[in-house]
């Protein structure tokens, strides 16, 4: 026989205070942990929704990033750029793009005081591979000028970045000229100029940072891969943009450990109360109990009606949690990439994947603090039940 | 206080509950304990002694723009400047390529000649430091390093280069001891400068770091120096060598506000958790209010009791939690260091005194509504009231 | 204090047109009506009458945890409505002992600690209020019971203990609410024995309210209260049962 659900609901309801203040204090230790998850769901998205799936990256081998590689210009039209298995422009060109990537630092919203940014330089390749780009306000810069495009995410969390304005970097002033906007979310924080421009600035003569290459199809990748891995004038590491950019997300990786850590203690502390809460409401329903078992309902069914109720202050929790962080979604904000330390800006996702894990883990704390107590209440003997209070 | 005992017998009434609120308390106040003394550490420490006096010059983007070395003697009779040093990151990487902890060290490379001299707190003997000097191509390692890595003095030590492509083949000559520091390499900044050569690069520096005579020069110096160089090809930023290595902390995102949100986001936990507790045990009480009023308490008096009974938990819970914050914070120092502020990671007075504060305010704070109503309720109702 | 109980001894309660209305949404009870009564010095008055007619809301009044709603109440030649919250409760922990049908001891206490408990308001010192309360539970015959906790004990000897509270400030005035009420006749009896010896001899004025006429006749005077009114001395309830006095 099974005590009906609304029983449990309406005993809620009557301790109204002592429910809320549990359900809250586990929807706190939920939204830590649904925090910390949907800031690296954010960062991860915003890494692995950048990749083209025919796009490969060439670097110098064992730098790990674009910023620390280096490769000249001349290795780049002698061994590279004329490969087979590569994709053709529109202009006939081969789609290979020899790039530019220095750091550059400008006050943002967030830091006053300065935030790196990648500052990218290409070449007309690199312009006409970049078809995902769409100029929201105002024009692609000009070759031999000294201007740039920002990113989106450039232009409004930099207010030294906007359309019209002058940055400083390098040996001098760059008018931006526009803002795009792309669909890859680790690209809309770049700054983007003419490559040779900036080789300048740089004092880098000939030497550029990597190569973008689009491969043809999925065959032509693989070969272009092994290929080029194998090539021995030029010791290269051959990833796709997707590998690179999933690589790159590693540094939300000590921010979820952080949070994971945090959540846990705090999980424990909010199971001991939730244990409390179910504690008072067992010993509160004493002569119920023993009134329940009178009428014939087992201690089984006692056990199940107690544990049922502190799930529902799980639940409860869980969704206070949830809605406690669900405004973050959709929150843009800034974070180092590994090796870089250029900041890239992403939005915090509070996938359903988040969800899912943050209910799955208020459960669990409902279930550790709703254990011990309902058992104690089905353990009662009908007699002292009675007696008791 | 006349009441401490009824206060502590109180507290302590259902044993059950008051360990579940005092462990839940203390879990809580440990968290605090440890976030918060990472913040004081983090935002306001002040460096060790012998490091105070050193500052670090870079380029103002970040670290990984280089600056010409002739800034070097231009810092070098900057009035307050005693001794200025190139000092170049290399990183690179030792035996593997993964990202393995386990081979991970910092790699810097010096200007051996004035190397000691900017850093006057190490201690060497000085053989293996004139060894180090005459070597081109050796290094020196901290003792902690040492013992880590197994490096014994004639070892050789291979780095392949990553963000400087030249490979490196040293020798160790030295170890050092550092009060603070004792897990990097040093290498020859010259043994550095003939690989760029060879690949046809300009010398160029990442970071200066300089000695200043006197703790008063610093902020002279950062003005002076910065102001140099502020419309040169590289403008530079000047720190002490303590914030500098807090600047690695920027690519985290912002560490202050996530920090800040988590304490408070604890510091509610723990408010529900004593209230909730103390509204129960404040409401098993009410007839007893009654009793007490009729023996001639005072609604001052009864209100005193109940706020010193949950300050009291609060207060038990604290105290237990800071000593697991303690201990924490002793093993946080083990772990591999992000920025050096955490190797000394402990709670200061300061961050208890205000930890406990903050307990016994959240011990008023949670007591306060159910006792003040119940203080308030007059002698009848209370000794009629039925839970 | 412990005055024989002379002739002329004072007036110590003195109620005139007493009155307490309870209002209650729109009902109203009237628990006492145009109460007149006069309770001198040492004596031993016994209040009984039906459930409901108003006994302990008397009782209540004198202690002065409950305001009138009509009529005045002085007691010691104090008008106690007029007292502000902690004067009241001052001037009841100096000279009110109550005890409860339910005891009402606090659990976490021993039964010296409970006693002890109202003398923690006043300005003796610790020797002294251990030696106060050493003295009121060797009066209630519980000296060796002293570090017992009220779980520990017996009914009688909670109650006692409960008379030991009431009397360690040495009130002028002990005011019982159906004392008994919750023990067995051979507890009932020493409670009972332990009121009267207060009385007779440490002149202990004494208001007990009670449902007993065996316990009623320890009492020297028995006042009946009828639906909130105040019976002539003398006078039972019509439908009354008059207690027989016991052997
Ligand atoms: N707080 C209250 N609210 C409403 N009515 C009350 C209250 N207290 C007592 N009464 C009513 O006053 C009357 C007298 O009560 P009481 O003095 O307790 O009687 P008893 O003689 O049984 O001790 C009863 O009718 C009772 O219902
Ligand atoms: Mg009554």
């Amino acid at each position: 026989m099974k005590i009906p659900l609304s029983y449990n609901l309406r005993n809620l309801a009557v301790r109204r205070t002592t429910t809320i203040m549990t359900a809250f204090g586990i929807g706190l230790t939920v939204a830590v942990l649904a925090a910390s998850m949907s800031l690296t769901a954010g960062l991860r998205e915003a890494f692995r929704a950048s990749g083209h799936p025919l796009q490969l990256i060439l670097m110098r081998e064992g730098s790990g990033a674009e910023l620390s590689s280096q490769v000249s210009r001349e290795s780049f039209n002698e061994v590279i750029r004329y490969r087979p298995g590569i994709a053709k422009l529109k202009s006939g060109e081969p789609a290979a793009s020899l790039e530019l990537v220095n750091t550059i630092n400008l006050p943002s919203k967030e830091s006053p005081d300065g935030m790196n940014l990648t500052n990218r330089g290409i070449l007309p390749e690199g312009v006409a591979m970049r078809e995902d780009f769409t100029m929201v306000r105002g024009r692609w810069f000009e070759f031999g000028k000294r201007e740039v495009v920002v990113g989106s995410d450039v232009a409004s969390r930099y207010p030294d970045a906007g359309l019209g304005r002058t940055i400083r970097f390098g040996r001098g002033e760059w008018l931006v000229v526009g803002v795009f906007d792309t669909p890859f979310p680790a690209r809309k924080s770049e700054v983007i100029g003419d490559a040779n421009q900036m080789l300048q600035d740089f004092q880098r003569g000939s030497l550029f940072s990597s190569v973008l290459v689009r491969a043809e199809d999925e065959v032509a990748m693989q070969a272009l891969t092994n290929s080029l891995s194998a090539e021995q004038r030029l010791q290269l590491d051959v990833l796709t943009e997707r590998e690179y950019y999933e690589r790159q997300s590693s540094s939300g990786n000590l921010i979820q450990y952080v949070g994971t850590f945090v959540a846990i203690i705090m999980a424990v502390g909010s199971m001991f109360a939730a244990m409390n809460t179910m504690y008072a409401a067992v010993a509160r329903r004493s002569k119920e109990i023993g009134t329940l078992r009178v009428l014939g309902f087992s201690r089984r069914s006692i056990l199940t009606s107690f544990f049922i109720e502190s799930m529902i202050l799980a639940v409860l929790g869980g969704v206070a949690g949830l809605l406690l962080v669900l405004p973050l979604n959709g929150l843009t904000t800034g974070i180092g990439a590994d090796a870089t330390f250029a900041e890239i800006a992403f939005q915090l996702r509070v996938t359903p994947e988040v969800a899912l894990t943050s209910m799955i883990f208020a459960l669990i704390v409902g279930a550790a603090g709703g254990l011990l107590p309902a058992f104690g209440a089905a353990r009662k003997q009908i007699l002292t039940a009675l007696r008791d209070m | 206080m006349r009441f401490l005992p009824l206060i502590f017998k109180n507290a302590l009434r259902n044993r059950r509950r008051s360990f579940l609120t005092i462990s839940s308390l203390a879990l809580s106040i440990c968290l605090l304990g440890v976030l918060t003394a990472l913040y004081a550490a983090l935002f306001h420490s002040s460096p060790p002694p012998g490091q105070e006096l050193r500052l670090v010059t870079r380029h103002k983007v970040s670290i990984t723009n280089v600056m010409p070395t002739w800034y070097k003697e231009r810092i070098r009779a900057v009035p307050g400047v005693k001794e200025v040093i190139i000092w170049q990151w290399f990183g690179g990487w030792y035996k593997t390529e993964e990202r393995d902890r386990q081979y991970f060290f910092p790699r810097m490379a010096a200007e051996a000649d004035r190397l000691f001299a900017v850093y006057p707190e190490w201690e060497i003997p000085e053989d293996q430091k004139r060894a180090f000097q005459a070597d081109q191509t050796g290094c020196i390692v901290g003792a902690d390093l040492a013992k880590a890595q197994g490096f014994k003095i004639g070892d050789r030590i291979n780095i392949r280069g990553s963000f400087f492509p030249v490979n490196l083949e040293l020798t160790v000559r030295g170890i050092y001891h550092s009060p603070h520091e004792s897990d990097s390499l040093w290498f020859q900044f010259k043994y550095l400068e003939q690989g760029f050569e060879s690949l046809g690069w300009p010398n160029f520096a990442g970071t200066f770091t300089m000695l200043a005579e006197s703790p008063e020069a610093i902020p002279g110096i950062i003005r002076a120096v910065d102001a140099m160089f502020a419309n040169a090809e590289a403008p530079t930023k000047t720190e002490t060598e303590y914030a500098f290595g807090l600047s690695f902390l920027a690519f985290l995102g912002n560490v202050k506000m996530i920090l800040l949100s988590i304490c408070g986001a604890v510091t509610f936990t723990i408010l529900l958790v004593a209230a909730n507790t103390m509204a129960m045990s404040v409401r098993e009480r009410v007839r007893e209010v009654g009793v007490l009023k009729t023996l001639g308490f005072t609604q001052e008096k009864i209100l005193g009791i109940l706020l010193g009974e949950s300050m009291a938990i609060s207060l038990i819970g604290a105290g237990i939690g800071l000593v697991m914050a303690q201990g924490l914070c002793v093993m946080l120092r083990q772990a591999p260091p992000i920025v050096q502020q955490t190797k000394t990671l402990t709670i200061e007075p300061a961050v208890l005194a205000i930890l406990i504060g903050v307990s016994l305010l959240l011990g008023v704070a949670s007591c306060i509504v159910p006792a003040w109503s119940a203080a308030r309720t007059s002698i009848l109702d209370a000794l009629r009231f039925t839970d | 204090m412990s005055e024989a109980t002379g002739a002329a001894a004072e007036v110590i309660i003195r109620t005139r047109k007493l009155t307490k209305e309870f209002a209650r949404d729109s009902f109203r009870v009237v628990a006492l009506k145009d109460v007149d009564l006069d309770v001198k010095r040492g004596e031993f008055i016994a209040l009984m009458g039906p459930s409901g007619s108003g006994k302990s809301t008397l009782l209540h009044l004198a202690a002065a945890m409950d305001r009138p709603t009509g009529g005045t109440i002085e007691v010691l030649g104090q008008d106690i409505g007029a007292m502000g919250e902690s004067a009241v409760a001052r001037w009841r922990n100096r000279h009110i002992g109550f005890v409860f049908q339910s005891f009402n001891l606090i659990p976490v206490l021993t039964a010296f600690e409970n006693v002890e408990l109202p003398l923690k308001l006043t300005h003796l010192k610790k020797g002294e209020r251990d030696q106060h309360a050493r003295t009121a539970l060797r009066l209630v015959g519980l000296d060796d019971r002293m570090h017992h906790y009220p779980k520990q004990l017996s009914g009688g000897q909670e109650q006692r203990v409960a008379i030991a509270r009431a009397i360690v400030t040495d009130p002028d005035i002990l005011l019982c609410d159906e004392p008994t009420g919750n023990l067995d006749a051979k507890s009932a009896q020493e409670v009972l024995t332990l009121l009267k010896r207060l009385n007779e001899e440490y002149g202990k004025t004494v208001l007990m309210v009670t449902h007993d006429p065996h316990a009623a006749h320890f009492a020297r005077t028995i006042r009946y209260l009828d639906k909130g009114e105040l019976l002539p001395e003398g006078q039972a309830p019509e439908d009354w049962r008059t207690p027989e006095p016991h052997a």
